[in-house]
């Protein structure tokens, strides 16, 4: 019983739009990813060429000449993969570079690389081709058929648990330990960096004392440790699932602005399309056309509803926007506008806290008419 | 209709991946490099390293002097490694830091074919783990062939 509950899960169709998306950013953070080591190779150096320290001694490594070739097919395949190019050949091309390049290596070893490679190797395992991709042009130029944008959701689910458990395993490593969660290790990074903020930074004197008092750190610790465990955890529930992705992209930001980090917030902002409900055109949002108003949001939907969540249909002239959600709750006039820019990947950002302040996402009071 | 193998196959895959992906967190708690287990900024970890060359007849030679046509910065310029007796951050952490350290000594060991006075190279770690410390360990490298 238990496994057929399984097997459903695992084999149940679902709209890999969000894959879709997901490749293509994953294509341009792979061309970040490799350009240290091309414009290393074009200044004449390669990995071996210093200290190095392979994993196993029977990896294979390759002439001077071929390694450099490889990279560039790397970079290539990753381009062809964001355009969706021979998608699951480019894909599995860049999957298998990338990784064979990380594991030459220990000191190429980073915890970003490593969620990339997983990344790269379940959308190599995922049909995401299908759509938002050349493929799907050239296919419609011929004259054939679109293939069917949905497939089994297992790969879906299962980066859905490796994104979990890159918040998960980072939080819980800090919650247990006692210098993280009581704050030590943020206190001792922000002191090395007093000086430096007093002068490379507009921060004033009060807000510089702020950040390296060590009881705003004894705070600060468990608040950075119960965000990242928030996040791991909220992603998996819908009541809390916006607030998880908002918090993550605030976290993602911060991290970029302080640290360097390679491409893990590139990487780990657009992982997050994941979580968006695997379906697309289950929301009808009505605009009146005639308005100018009304034409203009339908361009700025059309262009940037990139997860298909809405299907568009005319409203009678001088009729309010209306959005119906996939439960049939229905929001109108401004409601309906918040709801819609919450649910764009780009305006999401700013529209979801206007969304929870005026708790107009609430589930409507007017039912639609049977 | 799936096929029974696709079905299998499916439930194959997913669990090998959990398995694996919780078997790597897991070993992320004693391993230094800490492959796949996702524990960033996981210290606040400085550290520094005086480094020698100890010769045949013993003699403790800094390697901040090229030796025998061989230069440090040159052999290793990553991870940290590339001015070792400044104060600096170890990323990844310390056990990273000093298996890094420990790994480059012995590839310097192995790639100075014409230094033929080197026995074996030898670096005095001081580090200050999360603002403890300073805490001292030494690392070595292989005896060298080339010296013997």
């Amino acid at each position: 019983m238990t496994w057929n509950r399984i097997d459903e899960l695992l084999g149940r169709r679902v709209s890999l739009r969000a894959l879709a998306l997901l490749r293509i950013a994953a294509g341009f953070v792979t061309v970040l990813h490799l350009r240290p080591f091309l414009d290393a190779a074009r200044d004449g150096r390669i990995y071996r060429d210093s200290f190095y320290e392979p994993y196993a001694s029977w990896y294979p490594e390759l002439p001077r000449s071929l390694y450099i070739a490889l990279l560039w097919l790397g970079a290539a395949a990753a381009i062809a993969m964001a355009a969706g190019l021979m998608t699951r050949v480019s894909t599995a091309l860049t999957f298998g570079i990338v990784t064979y390049n990380l594991l030459l290596s220990t000191t190429h070893m980073h915890n970003n690389r490593a969620y990339l490679v997983v990344v790269l190797g379940i959308l190599a395992l995922a049909p995401c081709g299908r759509e938002c991709s050349v493929d799907a042009w050239l296919r419609a130029r011929r004259g054939q058929p679109p293939l069917d944008p949905s497939a089994p959701g297992w790969p879906l689910w299962l980066l859905r648990f490796e994104a979990c458990v890159v918040y998960g395993a980072s939080g819980f490593s800090k919650l247990v330990d006692r210098d993280w969660f009581g704050g030590t290790v943020t206190w001792d990074r922000a002191m090395h960096a007093r000086d430096r903020m007093a002068t490379h930074t507009p921060l004033p004197d009060w807000a510089i004392s702020a950040i390296t008092n060590r009881t705003f750190h004894t705070f600060a610790g468990k608040v950075i440790v119960l965000t990242e465990l928030f996040i791991a955890i909220g992603l998996w529930s819908r009541v809390t699932r916006y607030a998880a992705v908002w918090l993550a992209v605030v976290f993602h930001v911060s991290i970029e602005v302080t640290s360097s980090v390679q491409v893990f917030s590139y990487l780990g902002i657009a992982a997050l399309v994941i979580w968006a409900v695997p379906s697309t055109r289950d929301r009808v949002l009505t605009v009146d056309v005639q308005r100018a108003a009304g034409h203009r949001l339908v361009a700025v939907v059309r262009a940037l509803d990139w997860l298909a969540r809405f299907r568009i249909e005319p409203g009678p002239p001088g009729s309010p926007t209306r959005v119906v959600d996939r439960d049939g709750s229905v929001r109108e006039g401004r409601r309906a506008l918040v709801f819609a820019y919450s649910r764009l990947p780009v305006t999401a950002f700013f529209a979801l806290p206007v969304l929870a302040v005026t708790r107009s996402n609430r589930k409507a009071t007017t039912a639609l008419p049977a | 209709m799936d096929t029974r193998t696709r079905v299998v196959g499916r439930r194959i895959v997913v669990a090998t991946v959990v398995v694996l992906q919780l078997a790597f967190v897991a070993r992320g708690y004693t391993s230094d490099h800490k492959e796949f287990a996702y524990q960033m900024f996981n210290e606040s970890t400085d550290w520094r390293a005086d480094i020698e060359r100890v010769t045949r007849d013993g003699e403790h030679i800094p390697i901040d002097q090229d030796w025998s046509g061989y230069r440090w910065d040159q052999l290793v310029d990553t991870r940290g490694l590339l001015e070792p007796a400044s104060r600096s951050h170890a990323d990844a952490g310390i056990d990273n830091q000093l298996a890094f350290l420990d790994a480059a000594l012995d590839y310097v060991a192995r790639h100075t074919p014409n230094d033929t006075e080197t026995r074996y190279l030898q670096a005095t770690v001081t580090y200050w783990r999360n603002a403890h410390g300073p805490k001292v360990v030494v690392l070595r490298s292989a005896d060298r062939e080339e010296a013997r």
